[in-house]
């Protein structure tokens, strides 16, 4: 057994720091918990604020403090997700509350190739969620625990290293050590070493048998079975920001967080999410209750890529009008899939070339409109108009598309051979009626040259977009060639035209 | 007279020998050692092979022998609709038999799905996307464009710019299409032909008769082409509306027949 106890010493100020804008985030920070200092990040003790003063001490120190509420609820909604950042690696994470993780990574070594890559994996997975580590590796887990909360990068290989690190442990590090700290100060038991050489039952009588039996589990002496994280089955995290978001890179600053405790629940379970929504909470505005905008984000391939999510969810928040403030994100995601990663390679392949252009369509639909990005299908019908229907790139279309690319099948190519040109390609959008003169069509004032034709085309007698036409290929004065047509019979025609329409040009 | 660069033979324009043969030293002209190194009154060579365009007249006049990959090449037109995708649908259509995307961006009118595929090209390889149908306030219609150019997955892209652009929007796009691995096409308007632009091959289409292109080369990496050329685009026209086509009002009007158009007198 060998197991990896990570402790996080600042974790309830970055739990804090993570709520903050980002402008915010570099200033002198400070907990308070009834009304007294808890604790304080590094700029704010360089103007000499200390954990154990008043309120009114600290600001009068420094008055650009950032004062924030310790919140239980929220320092272990940051240990769960370390803790699940932490399940890619090993089945057995356990959490050692208020600030601990513990892995047993004996099982998972050959794997990763030895203790130092798995470590720098680790530090590398867990870097997104932004919390400075402490790592001890020890063969009993309470003693790695102990170990972490003093010490950082220990490794103690075997039982006799852990009890020499343990014998210079301080006695404050057991629970029942810091309810009788000052009565084994004032016996002079600073360390764990001097209180091992004491007879256990004296110690026992004195201090209740907790003492002993953590001192036990901690040098192995006795069974000290853990309890295994289990991972939701749903992802549902939240987190209250500070000062209200106004604007989009606030509420995304937020995001990111969320995000990256998403992606450390999907890299537990070496899933893919498909889709996924972000709930913002907004203030109360006259009298209406606190509105909720949620943002449902559906993804054309499933992903784990913080970075793609994180782009998606900014072009679509651009686009989203927020009735209010927001005071609070939430993210949501019940639908994922497990399925193969896209491979890295040098040089691209049709498969990366494909999840390029996934990505790329997601984002100019998200941007400008899944009804803006368009593929044309072909109709079979003899109306111009109506021979072409143009549909939103699906995502299943693309991938059928690659399957076939991928496959061989090339399009229908006409190297040498060329198709007899007999349809227009632009085709404008209403019939464009033309005057006339000496019976011959003008268009913008010239007279037009009718080259060929006519040819007839009646169709849609089915449908009731009856469509009689003689159509004619005609010259304008500069070469250009237009499609024209006449309606056959005289029907009709609202505007009092004599029947000549524009329906294309050649391109 | 093939004015490329060829590292073996000297150059076809090789200035006069009786001049310089005292000043000429004996080793080779410097421009058959490299191929970056060229005289400004030779054709540049681009560094990847430039897809042909299918016509060998043009070809003959790009540098590089076809459209220019990773760059940007802009046409400007009178009006749409004189020939301007027939000129392009050789190389689209070679683009996409190698299995990449071809993607149009706001195209000036609705496309017809069965013209592109007597054109040779295949709409299952094909996007088109439009930008200008919804505007938010501060909108760009260019950032499509410059993203698809960016990512470099997408075969070719012909793009119609909106007028009045800015030169330095223009120079934003040519940045972009250095990720961009085939031809990216800018149709322009004929106005933007008098304002500067950073795409290295400029040309001015105008339609010089039923089913031709005149092609005048406004700026191009190599020697200025002060004559246009004229393709002869895949015809629409059969033989005898051809004929028909090249008699002028007036003069031989009376030569040929004028197709009559078939009316239908209302009886009722």
């Amino acid at each position: 057994m060998l197991w990896v106890a990570l402790h996080l010493p600042l974790l309830s100020l970055e739990s804090f720091a993570a709520t903050l804008p980002p402008e915010q985030a570099g200033q002198p920070l400070a907990l308070m918990d009834a009304h007294r200092i808890v604790s304080a990040n590094a700029g704010a003790r360089a103007l000499g604020v200390e954990a154990g003063m008043k309120r009114a001490t600290a600001l009068s120190l420094a008055p650009q403090l950032l004062l924030g509420q310790a919140d239980a609820r929220r320092d272990a909604d940051a240990l769960t997700s370390v803790a699940h950042a932490a399940l890619a690696f090993t089945p057995m994470v356990n959490l050692s509350p208020p600030a601990g993780v513990l892995l047993e990574v004996q099982a998972s070594l050959r794997y990763f190739g030895g203790l130092a890559p798995l470590l720098a994996r680790l530090q590398v997975t867990l870097a997104p969620l932004n919390h400075r580590l402490r790592c001890v590796i020890a063969p009993t887990a309470q003693g790695a625990a102990l170990l972490s909360r003093v010490q950082d990068r220990l490794h103690c290989a075997d039982r006799p290293a852990l009890q020499q690190a343990l014998d210079a442990a301080p006695t404050w590090l057991l629970g029942a050590g810091q309810v009788h700290w000052d009565t084994l100060q004032g016996m002079g038991l600073r360390t764990l070493g001097e209180l091992r050489r004491l007879p256990r039952a004296g110690l026992a009588r004195r201090f209740g048998e907790a003492l002993l039996e953590e001192l036990d589990c901690a040098l192995g002496d006795r069974p000290d079975p853990r309890e295994p994280v289990i991972l939701p089955s749903v992802f549902c995290s939240q987190i209250e920001l500070f000062a209200r978001a106004d604007t989009t890179e606030q509420v995304l600053h937020g995001a990111q967080i969320l995000l990256a405790r998403l992606v450390a629940w999907l890299s537990a379970q070496h899933a893919f999410v498909c889709r996924f929504s972000l709930l913002m909470k907004h203030e109360a505005r006259w009298g209406h209750s606190h509105a909720v905008t949620v943002l449902d984000i559906a993804l054309a391939e499933p992903s784990r890529d913080p970075a793609h999510m994180l782009v998606l969810l900014r072009e679509r928040l651009a686009a989203l009008q927020l009735p209010a403030p927001t005071l609070e994100l939430a993210l949501e995601s019940d639908d994922i899939s497990h399925r193969p990663p896209p491979n890295a390679e040098l040089f691209p392949t049709p498969q990366s070339e494909h999840a390029g252009l996934t990505r790329l369509i997601e984002r100019l639909q998200a941007r400008l409109g899944r009804e803006q990005v368009q593929r044309l299908v072909p109709v079979a019908d003899h109306r111009p108009e109506w021979a072409t229907l143009a549909q939103p790139a699906e995502p299943l279309w693309l991938r059928q598309r690659e399957a076939k690319v991928a496959g061989g099948e090339r399009p229908r190519t006409l190297p040498g051979q060329s198709l007899a040109i007999t349809r227009p390609l632009w085709l404008l959008p209403q019939p464009q009626p033309l005057q006339e003169r000496q019976s011959r069509p003008l268009l913008d004032g010239q007279v037009l040259q009718v080259l060929a034709g006519p040819e007839r085309i009646e169709a849609g007698w089915w449908d009731g977009g009856l469509a009689e036409r003689d159509y004619f290929i005609a010259q304008t004065a500069e070469g250009a060639l237009v499609w024209l047509y006449r309606a056959r019979l005289p029907l009709p025609v609202a505007g009092g035209s004599k029947g000549w329409y524009l329906q294309g040009r050649f391109a | 007279m093939n004015p490329r660069l060829n590292p073996v033979l000297p150059p076809a324009s090789a200035p006069p020998v009786g001049r310089s043969a005292g000043l000429r030293a004996t080793g080779p002209s410097p421009e058959s050692l490299h191929p970056s190194l060229w005289r400004a009154n030779q054709l540049g060579r681009s560094a990847e092979n430039a897809l042909p365009s299918g016509f060998g007249l043009l070809d003959a006049q790009l540098p590089g022998g076809g459209w220019p990959r990773r760059a940007l090449t802009e046409l400007m037109l009178p009006h749409l609709g004189i020939g301007e995708i027939r000129l392009l649908a050789a190389s689209l259509a070679a683009t996409q038999s190698a299995g990449r995307l071809v993607m149009m961006f706001d195209p000036p009118a609705a496309v017809s799905a069965p013209a592109l595929a007597e054109l040779g090209l295949d709409v299952e390889q094909l996007l088109v996307i439009h930008t200008h149908l919804q505007l938010r306030p501060g909108a760009d219609r260019l950032w499509a464009l410059e993203q698809a150019l960016k990512s470099g997955h997408v075969g070719a892209v012909v793009g119609w710019l909106p007028p009045h652009l800015r030169s330095e929007r223009v120079r934003r796009l040519q940045l972009a299409a250095h990720a961009h691995d085939g031809p990216a096409f800018m149709l322009r308007e004929m106005a933007a032909q008098s304002h500067a632009s950073a795409a290295p091959l400029r040309l001015a289409l105008h339609s010089a008769g039923a089913d031709q292109l005149a092609l005048r080369v406004l700026k191009r990496r190599g020697p200025p082409l002060l004559a246009p050329l004229h393709l002869a685009l895949p015809p629409v026209l059969s033989a005898t509306a051809w004929r028909r086509a090249q008699v002028r009002d007036g003069a031989d009007a009376h030569a040929l027949q004028p197709l009559r158009a078939a009316t239908f007198v209302n009886l009722a």
